[in-house]
């Protein structure tokens, strides 16, 4: 499941060995999304600070007690200390909640930041990334591996950070008020656990890595069995993948037990360590006072308390670790379909003519899918592909409205080579609908825009009146609709992106014969003064188109002007009709 | 609570062995109180007894070992109880009488957090046990060393305990409507990384993103609430610790004057009351984990039947293999399905439907007439309003559950396959048996042939990687292989070429009882009965050639689609009737071409 290797052998585009080099400098970049900006981390950093100060004060009231009432001090004396206390207190747990809370939010609004920016590399990326990846997967790379990472920022500010200051001011108040030696001893020993458990934390990496690839692998599964819940019911196969849901459970819990084996014996090496750091405070302490002994005992008390968290913090810290790791492959990949610069706009109005030279295709490192594939189209000209079921029709299309580049091979629009065209107006200029049109769980008038504002409802009304769905609610939630009005959907967004090039892969086949000549006259209305390429099973649905092509395994066997192909009798295409007829 | 108890019933092995195993991490401080106030009082007189010091590092060390050893031991049962509610929402949603969710995203945004959050308070159980054992004992102690401290370092937390109390319904209020905002983020990612096709298409990801940060904001903002109240009871529990020993030095400042109080004393103290803290802490982290584990079994079980447990132990462990799923019965086979009255919320009116052993069906109509509708709600895809099926003359009471393989299978409009090798993708757990002759019979065995990693050909996500044609004749393959006694189809030929279609249905005819929707004449053709619907209602009912004669309905669906074309003697004769009909093509008799042998 490796996302960082785009597989595209023979591009001529590819950068060589970037990948390795770009390393560490992503490392950085792709936290940059996560700082607050100066003011809001001066705000934070105060707040951090003013917790950290407060408790500091608490042990010296203590000491000052003890001491007080050995020397025999009044009650009164005695009770103003106490309440001194109580005061400190409450105000530092005051100053921790706001702490928590601006913590909460800079995290959160960073985290967010880095959540959009994944989202948008990842929606930038080509289909070929997309085929490989479940939206189940993607939704835990984009929001799964950020929460990671946002969990710990925030215990990263609160713990680590706060932790860190509270350890330099105990050090630092324990040398200038008890014994410069006892602060020496207490640094030395604290740096020797922090030493060890940094040591500790690299060896729980790998397993964390594991842990989480096994948790994006079980949302992945959850997602596309929730998704396709009705196939699974209808076939009696809902035992079985819950089944294969268990098998994954148990893989997940081997891979946990064995991080948090490690996570748990760093926590209890902890918690010894300070048990022996304390005793050994106390033996060295026996020729200091009473109250200072006291003092010493809680002020290694206070310190454990944040080094404890820490630790107990350390499973998100793997996690968020790993996922960092994840996140930063993911804006590793690049698109095998790169933005060119300079970029040139495809021609802004009008139909646009289109040219495929010798054009070589295949996924990935699969079978080549194309083989010198040639067609020339001139403005306003259609052509209907024709061919059976997997001979690559669909392939053709989608390297027409540039979800692929070809191997080999030049795809031309408006005379422009469309890796050399800006994507925004290939997307404008050059319309598709597909066999399977994807249906939003939103409102109609988000289905019909993808989420686009669109000034006025006059021209989204109109392009659903082009489609006969007069009667759709634009603010209505789309229930379920049916396959045949999912199509009409599909040639309504068409309608309303205007494109100069039109790709209709099969775009009616879902359609009943009334429905379907609804759609006839739209489609008719849609290729005027536009160019067109349909494919279609039903080579009836081809009387109107200009050149057919036959496709049969990646290869044109034959091509022509319709009337032409129609005349020769021996040809493919008048034999496939002829076929149809026997 | 219901739930809560369950979880820990059904592995109680596990869990109270776990939850002994914790409990020395909890008392285990107790001896480390006691021996600091020797320690102390030593110091007090002057000497460093290093063997105390060496015990009090001695016990920390016994403690670590026992976290160690129950943490690991308690990983299973979490992960256990975890899969347990997950396994069982999803054989509600996929086998039972659940309904799936709105969308994939924000289901497994309940499966993946709610079902954690439960477990999690369940979990809490174990420390709350240790802190109530470890401060009734610690009470004991101090009470016997200053009874008057003692009784008034309750106080605050009784204090706590009635806070949270107060605090409860807020947090609850506000964790319902940030997980709520929380699904609408992933909802929407699933949305846009479902539908990226079409976004990519249309040159939309900006507007995409735009949504995104839309439903990022609202969420922020509710989660930074959440928390925040979250932290705020956190924040008072932490702070009866440090009011606790404030307290301390106020009241045992008379006594310490007088000498009843020693240094030893005050370390005892200080160092149990930070210890005690853990109680209303605990008790604190599960009041507030309540009402949130509440919110999640409310919405896990909303993905649920009526009568279905969520907590329903089935015997299934992590440490073995999970049984494999029963053959489905089939010990009554089809002589007649019989459907009086079908009537759905929206689309279909008072539907009656006969299907007899070996014949073949098909339901016809213009699009939005009720076709998908009717089958749906046949085989309990979609809710009945009223209406009752019969299965060789016994009533059906669940269709969802009964109209299954063996006795039916279905094969859907926009079929899914998943993430898996094919062979997955067709068995989904049945035995090989019949793969072959599915295959065959469904036309993709000249494709398969094709693929050099045969049927271990990985799918990718969804399918996608098959052309839309291939996809549906593996689908209608997944079904064949399940042998059953009736194969009910919607709309397979829509992505079929002219000579995979007729394929197709001359091997599938016979081989099985047929129900089938589509508006395709050649199927039409074969059909032994044709349903006309229109607007919900059965206009027509019959043999084709009779409904072309009496059902008014059929003849408009027809005339658009001539049973017959012209015969053409050559190829020149058919360019003449392709050609003669550029400009008005959709009155054409030619618009479409059928089979007709």
């Amino acid at each position: 499941m490796s996302a960082s290797s785009p597989s595209r052998p023979s591009s001529r585009r590819a950068a060589p060995g970037r990948h390795a080099l770009g390393f560490h400098r992503f490392r950085f970049r792709r936290l940059r999304s996560l700082w607050p900006g100066p003011g809001p981390a001066v705000l934070l950093a105060l707040a951090i600070a003013v917790t950290t100060a407060l408790p500091l004060a608490a042990p010296q009231l203590t000491r000052r007690f003890v001491d007080d009432a050995a020397a025999g001090a009044g009650t009164d004396r005695l009770t103003l200390i106490a309440l001194g206390y109580l005061g400190l207190a409450v105000a530092g747990q005051a100053a921790r909640i706001l702490t928590a809370w601006l913590a909460a939010r800079l995290a959160w609004t960073g985290t967010d930041r880095l959540r959009e920016r994944l989202a948008g590399h990842a929606l930038g990326l080509d289909m070929a990334f997309h085929g490989r990846h479940t939206p189940g997967e993607m939704i835990e790379r984009v929001d799964g591996d950020v929460a990671a990472v946002a969990g710990f920022v925030v215990a990263f500010l609160l713990d680590v950070v706060a932790g860190v200051l509270l350890l330099c001011g105990v050090i630092a108040v324990v040398t200038a008020t008890v014994d410069p030696g006892v602060g020496a001893v207490l640094l030395a020993y604290c740096a020797l656990i922090g030493l060890g458990m940094v040591r500790a934390q690299r060896l729980a990496v790998p397993s964390a890595t594991r842990a989480r690839e096994m948790n994006a692998a079980l949302s992945g599964y959850l997602e596309e069995r929730l998704a396709g819940a009705e196939d699974l019911r209808a076939n009696g196969a809902g035992e079985h993948a819950v089944r294969r849901f268990h098998q994954l459970s148990a893989a997940l819990w081997r891979a946990e037990r064995h991080g948090d084996a490690v996570g748990s014996s760093v926590l209890a090496a902890t918690g010894v360590a300070f048990a022996a750091g304390t005793a050994l405070m106390l033996a060295l302490s026996g020729t200091l006072s009473a109250g200072t002994a006291v003092l010493l005992l809680q002020y290694t008390l206070m310190i454990r308390t944040p080094f404890e968290r820490l630790v107990n913090q350390l499973r998100h810290y793997q996690t968020a670790l790993a996922g960092l790791g994840r996140i930063g492959d993911l804006l590793a990949v690049r698109n095998t379909v790169p933005e060119p610069s300079p970029a040139a706009e495809l021609p802004g109005a009008g139909p646009l003519s289109l040219e495929l030279d010798a054009v070589d295709f295949a996924y990935g490192d699969d079978e080549p899918v194309l083989a010198g594939v040639t067609i020339r189209l001139a403005p306003g000209e259609t052509l209907g592909l024709v061919g059976r079921t997997g001979s690559g029709k669909s392939t053709i299309a989608r390297l027409v409205a540039r979800l692929y580049d070809p191997t080999a091979g030049t795809v031309r629009v408006g005379g422009l080579d469309l890796r050399e065209a800006d994507t925004a107006s290939v997307r404008r200029r050059i319309g598709m609908v597909t066999q399977d049109v994807q249906v939003f769980t939103a409102t109609v008038r988000d289905n019909l825009t993808l989420f686009r504002p669109y000034p006025g409802d006059d021209r989204l009304l109109e392009a659903l009146a082009e489609v006969g769905l007069d009667d759709w609610d634009l603010d209505a939630e789309l229930g379920t609709v049916s396959a045949g009005e999912a199509q009409l959907l599909a040639l309504a967004r068409a309608f309303l992106a205007d494109p100069g090039l039109v790709v209709l892969d099969e775009a009616s086949s879902r359609l009943d014969p009334a429905t379907e000549r609804r759609v006839d006259l739209g489609i008719t209305r849609l290729l005027t003064g536009r160019t067109g390429v349909l494919i279609a099973h039903r080579l009836a649905s081809l009387s109107r188109v200009d050149q057919i092509a036959v496709v049969s395994d990646g290869k044109i066997i034959e091509y022509g002007r319709r009337e032409d192909l129609l005349a020769d009798p021996a040809g493919h295409f008048a034999r496939m009709l002829a076929g149809v007829r026997r | 609570m219901k739930v809560a108890a369950a979880l820990a019933r059904f592995e109680l092995r596990r869990y109270l062995v776990g939850g002994l195993l914790w409990l020395p991490a909890s008392v285990l401080p107790l001896a480390g109180g006691l021996i600091l106030q020797q320690l102390f009082d030593h110091l007090v007189a002057g000497r460093v007894p290093l063997l105390l010091c060496a015990a009090f590092a001695g016990i920390e060390l016994v403690r670590g070992v026992t976290i160690v050893i129950a943490w690991t031991y308690g990983d299973y049962w979490w992960s256990a109880a975890a899969a347990l509610l997950r396994a069982n929402v999803l054989r509600s949603v996929l086998a039972g009488r659940g309904r799936a969710p709105r969308s994939p995203g924000e289901g497994l945004s309940r499966l993946r957090d709610d079902t954690g959050d439960v477990v999690q308070f369940v979990d809490e159980s174990v420390p709350l046990a240790g802190a109530v054992l470890f401060s009734t004992a610690a009470l004991t102690i101090m009470a016997s060393i200053d009874p008057a401290v003692t009784l008034v370092l309750v106080l605050p937390v009784i204090a706590v305990g009635v806070l949270s109390r107060l605090l409860n319904r807020t947090i609850r209020r506000l964790h319902r409507h940030s997980r709520a905002l929380g699904a609408a983020v992933t909802g929407h990612l699933g949305e846009i990384f479902g539908g990226v096709l079409a976004i990519k298409t249309a040159g939309a990801e900006e507007a995409a993103l735009e949504r995104l940060r839309r439903h990022n904001r609202l969420r922020r903002e509710a989660a930074v609430k959440d928390r925040l109240a979250t932290d705020l009871l956190d924040a008072a529990t932490g702070a009866t610790a440090e009011i606790s020993i404030g307290l301390v030095l106020l009241l045992a400042a008379p006594a310490m004057r007088r000498g009843d109080f020693t240094v030893g004393d005050l370390a005892l103290f200080t160092t149990y009351v930070g210890w005690l803290t853990a109680l209303p802490r605990t008790i604190g982290v599960i009041m507030s984990r309540m009402p949130q584990a509440g919110v999640s079994v409310e919405r896990l079980t909303q993905l649920m039947g009526p009568e279905e447990d969520l907590s329903r132990d089935t015997g299934a462990r992590l440490h073995r293999d999970h049984p494999a799923a029963p053959r489905p019965a089939h010990d009554d086979p089809l002589r007649v399905l019989r459907a009086r009255g079908l009537t759905t919320g929206h689309g279909l009116h008072g539907v009656d439907l006969e299907v007899r052993r070996g014949s073949f069906t098909v339901i016809t109509g213009a699009v939005g007439s009720g076709k998908t509708t009717l089958v749906r709600a046949l085989l309990g895809l979609e809710p009945l309003t009223s209406g009752t099926i019969h299965w060789n003359g016994g009533p059906v009471t669940d269709p969802g559950r009964f109209l299954v393989p063996g006795r039916t299978a279905y094969v859907g409009q926009v079929p899914r396959l998943f993430s898996a090798s094919l062979r997955e993708n067709l068995l989904l757990g049945r035995p090989a048996d019949h793969l072959e002759r599915a295959l065959e019979l469904a036309a993709f065995d000249r494709d398969l042939a094709g693929m050099p990693d045969g049927l271990d050909t990985v799918v990718g996500p969804r399918g996608v990687r098959l052309s839309g044609g291939q996809a549906q004749r593996v689908a209608a393959a997944r079904a064949l292989v399940r042998t059953p006694d009736l194969l009910v189809v919607d709309d397979l030929s829509s992505a079929l070429d002219v000579e995979t279609e007729r394929q197709l249905w001359e091997r599938i005819t016979g081989a099985c009882t047929l129900l089938v929707v589509s508006h395709r004449p050649a199927v039409l053709a074969r059909a032994d009965q044709v349903i006309v619907l229109d607007r919900g209602r059965v206009t027509g009912r019959g043999r084709l050639e009779e409904l072309l004669e009496t059902c008014p309905e059929m003849r408009r669906l027809w005339s658009l689609t001539p049973l017959e074309e012209p015969r053409p003697s050559a190829g020149a004769r058919a360019a003449a009737i392709q050609a003669d009909a550029p400009g008005d093509h959709g009155d054409h008799p030619s618009s479409r071409l059928t089979v007709t042998d």
